[in-house]
């Protein structure tokens, strides 16, 4: 075989381009070809452009964003911003240390989950089923199922409260939405969903400008933010509580694991894609203080202080940072409520088509994974349709969906500290001491403030109320 | 016949009156059609796990229960052996298996167990609903029932472990009797690592044919797990404008490691392919294309393409140049003309201008769009001096203008 076929960009052209032998026409090429590789081939150099050089500088990191930002990020969701927002409006800035705290937590845990995901191939409820058995996974399969499913309602409430502060009515608002997210995860490759959730992403800049447009004092800030301090009393220790549990929530591990096994993500390549679990949870972070500081600089200042969700939160900047400052944090709803209402669905249907064996994936149609989709699907128009219906207890839905979450929390994370220490699953992806360490020292954080929550709970059930509201 | 769930319930007694639990069954997965148990792994309260060989264990099936002389003589389960066992529940049960015959991935939620002359063999395994209900139910279900279960002659049981020690050889032939694109399709139920370890236990030539059509992340995360030796040997036996897309999609290190152990002619064959970006049509060409001199009449011509016709995979046209060596490709004959017309006559006689060729640097959607509209199985590609480099086929064309949803359904008309 002949192998002179070196045809360079550079070649002269056919010298009798009317002949017989010539091609009829000359196709236009593009205009810049890859410079591609050069290798040594058995003592021989070529060129090879149709070798992928690993992209460089910053498109090489652009390019890891994926499952780990989508996952934090959408942890920031409508109740998680009514959190923050009532931290912010109730003690300023007084718990910015603990989100700071915290931010090294979830970046761990996520970060295992993605480690667990390229190392193993599998999803979390996968090995929970395989490690565990089939009690623990039908436990944990039927706590996401109805833990999510409440979420997705308040996030469909979200979209509809958003949708109202710009004057449009939520029987519109929450069907558009749900048809569209539907119509993405269904219709579309996982590729595309994931660019339209990072796309999503983008709308979190808009917490930022709002925090700027209410001017906060950037001295209060830095000392709320590295001088820790702790309200015991009136809703201190409660808020303080739900901080945590708003910001490491399941469907965040569940969606990270299995969003990263659909990416492919090979256990070869994964050092890179630490990163992205990593970027993850600190922007997540940033701008759940960021929603603090606005409502800090604002509402805390002005001594409004009760904040019931986050579409009141936006209203009640009006008066203190004018009207952008509420559109503002009224479009960081509107995307935040839409992402997480992509998101967990998605991370149940994983959840149950691992647990159960049913095929799964994004990329699939409803005809090659009929009951992945089918979960999907159900949740959120069940979802869309219980935020239709007037005068639902969305306060109350909250606080039952932060008990099952917050239940099926410690359960999550002590499986996935035990997973991702098994030499025979890990390979050379275990965890190192420091993450062991650093591990279960949130698995105990996180416990302590579950136990608290759970206790105050069940003690606000007999009537006795022990840490205010 | 009794299932594992229920079997994992049973007492263990020594006939000195000390009891274990009952952790577990070891297997031997290549006793034949049906592995059968050759250890039972009891623990008592405070210790380590231990190994009772099945030869003492009399089970009493009635008392629910299993007989051991002396549990005292058991021997530890030690660490090593504990990697290299396959164990029943900790393995098998729960574990996603390919049940070849509804060609599908499943999860083993019951183990069916049958007692053949003091052997207790692992004949089936049940996947329904069912076995999850009733194991839950911890026997206020019922026991199982003999129907619903899938013999396990049906199921291909992965561990994930492409490096481990010894996988067990259960039955490959039944995988290996389905069609590549088939086991290739069933490679995509499962874990990428489950995938990469079924491939290695396929005979070279299929595991190759399964490689090749394998949807394209997947590829590359199974051919990143194979020993070096297997990746070049199946790189080989691939189609080289597949096997070309694979490693432009490696490490540049680890692609130049893998041209280096390709065959010479091989070798050369993908390295012409890798000169051009896969944006191109150079990109999605193939280089396996049938030439034959203009000159050379049609008799000789047959003779000659009867041999070179059992290697490529694309063999619908033959392209006639001037000259083998020089490759200034001249005209087209299809495989029909080929074989219907007049054997005394040359070549060039018969041969049907070439109205249309793409230019290797032309972006490849052009290109396929150019394949589409011609409504031909394939077009050639031809550098600016007029020589002959490849064809780009009417599939490749498809699998760009359509994106991956064909990838994923279509097969493979042409190559």
């Amino acid at each position: 075989m002949s192998v002179g076929t070196d045809i360079s960009p550079a070649e002269p052209r056919a010298v009798d381009p009317g002949a017989a032998s010539g091609p009829p026409r000359l196709e236009p090429r593009p205009k810049s070809l890859r410079s591609g590789l050069r290798l040594n081939i058995r003592g021989r150099p070529v060129t090879l452009r149709g070798i992928h050089a690993p992209p460089g500088g910053a498109l090489r990191w652009l390019a890891l964003l994926g499952p780990g930002l989508v996952a934090a990020i959408a942890g920031d969701d409508a109740g998680g911003i009514a959190t923050y927002a009532s931290v912010g409006a109730k003690l300023g800035y007084d718990l910015l240390w603990l989100l700071l705290l915290i931010t090294p937590a979830l970046a761990i845990v996520q970060e295992t989950c993605a480690r667990l995901g390229a190392a193993t191939g599998r999803g979390l409820l996968d090995l929970v089923r395989e490690r565990y058995g089939i009690g623990w996974a039908v436990f944990a399969v039927g706590v996401v199922l109805l833990a999510n499913g409440g979420v997705l309602v308040t996030e469909f409430a979200g979209v509809g409260a958003a949708a109202e502060l710009f004057g449009v009515s939520r029987l519109v608002a929450i069907p558009l939405a749900a048809a569209a997210v539907g119509f993405l995860v269904i219709a579309g490759s996982y590729t595309r969903v994931e660019k339209a959730f990072l796309a999503m992403a983008l709308v979190f800049f808009a917490y930022p400008i709002a925090a700027l447009l209410a001017r906060p004092s950037w001295l209060e800030v830095a000392r709320g933010a590295l001088v820790p301090s702790l309200h015991l009393g009136g809703d201190g220790l409660a808020l303080a509580v739900a901080l945590l549990g708003t910001t490491i929530t399941p469907y965040m591990q569940l969606f990270q694991q299995s969003s990263t096994v659909e990416k492919g993500v090979a256990r070869r390549h994964y050092s890179g894609e630490r990163i992205d679990a990593y970027a993850g949870a600190i922007f997540s972070n940033l701008v759940a203080g960021f929603i603090v500081i606005a409502t800090a600089a604002t509402l805390h200042a002005r001594g409004a202080t009760d904040i019931q969700s986050a579409a009141d939160a936006a209203q009640a900047l009006r008066p203190a940072a004018g009207d952008a400052a509420t559109g503002l944090f009224a479009v960081g709803l509107l995307g935040a409520s839409l992402l997480a209402a992509g998101v967990l669905p998605l991370a149940t249907a994983y959840a149950a088509s691992e647990a159960f064996g049913f095929r799964k994936g994004v990329e699939l149609d409803f005809r090659r994974a009929p009951i992945f989709f089918g979960i999907f699907s159900a949740l959120i128009v069940t979802g869309a349709a219980i935020a239709l219906i007037p005068g639902v207890p969305l306060i109350a839905l909250l606080v039952g969906v932060q008990v099952l979450n917050g239940v099926l929390l410690p359960v999550v994370l002590v499986f996935l500290m035990l997973l991702s220490a098994d030499p025979l699953l890990m390979d050379g992806l275990r965890n190192s001491r420091l993450q062991t360490a650093l591990g279960w020292g949130t698995v105990g954080l996180v416990g302590t403030a579950v136990a608290l929550l759970l206790g105050t709970q069940l003690l606000g059930l007999l009537g006795i109320q022990v840490l205010g509201g | 016949m009794v299932m594992l769930s229920d079997l994992l319930g049973y007492r263990l007694d020594d006939r000195r009156g000390a009891r274990a639990r009952l952790r577990d069954f070891a297997i031997d997965p290549e006793a034949g059609e049906y592995p059968t148990v050759t250890a039972a792994i009891a623990q008592r309260r405070g210790e380590s796990p231990r190994v009772v060989p099945w030869g003492a264990v009399s089970p009493r099936w009635g008392e629910r229960r299993l007989l051991v002389d002396d549990l005292e003589r058991a021997q530890p389960l030690d660490v090593e052996e504990q990697r290299r066992a396959v164990l029943l529940e900790r393995d098998v049960l729960d574990a996603l298996v390919l049940d070849l015959e509804q060609r599908q991935a499943a999860r083993a939620n019951d183990l069916w167990l049958r007692d053949e002359a003091g052997k207790l063999a692992l004949r089936g395994v049940d996947l329904s609903a069912w076995a999850i209900l009733r194991r839950l139910g911890r026997g206020w279900l019922g026991r199982g029932a003999e129907r619903r279960l899938l013999d396990w002659r049906q199921v291909e049981y992965l561990r994930g472990d492409p490096h481990g020690p010894a996988a067990p050889h259960h039955h490959p032939e039944r995988v290996a009797a389905l069609p590549p694109t088939q086991i290739a399709r069933l490679s995509e139920l499962i874990p990428y690592l489950h995938a990469a370890e079924l491939l290695t236990r396929l005979e070279d030539a299929l595991a190759a044919d399964v490689l090749e059509a394998m949807a394209t992340e997947r590829q590359l995360q199974v051919f990143e797990e194979l020993d070096e030796g297997l990746g070049a040997r199946l790189l080989a036996r691939m189609a080289p404008d597949v096997a070309a897309d694979l490693l432009g999609r490696l490490e540049p290190e680890q692609a130049a490691r893998c041209l280096e152990a390709l065959p010479e002619r091989r070798r050369s064959q993908v390295v012409d392919l890798l000169r051009y970006p896969d944006d191109t049509a150079g990109g999605i060409m193939t280089n396996e294309v049938v030439m034959a001199a203009g000159d050379a009449r049609l008799g000789e011509a047959r003779q000659q393409l009867a041999e070179a016709l059992v290697a490529p995979d694309f063999v619908y046209y033959v392209y006639v140049v001037d000259d083998v060596g020089q490759r200034t490709l001249r005209g087209v004959l299809s495989l029909r003309d080929l074989l219907v017309g007049d054997e005394r006559r040359r070549l060039d006689e018969l041969m049907n201008p070439v109205l249309e060729t793409l230019d290797p640097l032309a972006s490849a959607a052009r290109a396929a769009r150019k394949v589409a509209d011609a409504g031909l199985a394939a077009l050639p590609v031809v550098a600016r001096d007029g020589r002959l480099l490849g064809a780009v086929t009417f599939d490749a064309a498809m699998e760009q203008i359509a994106g991956a949803a064909w990838r994923q359904q279509a097969p493979r008309v042409f190559a």
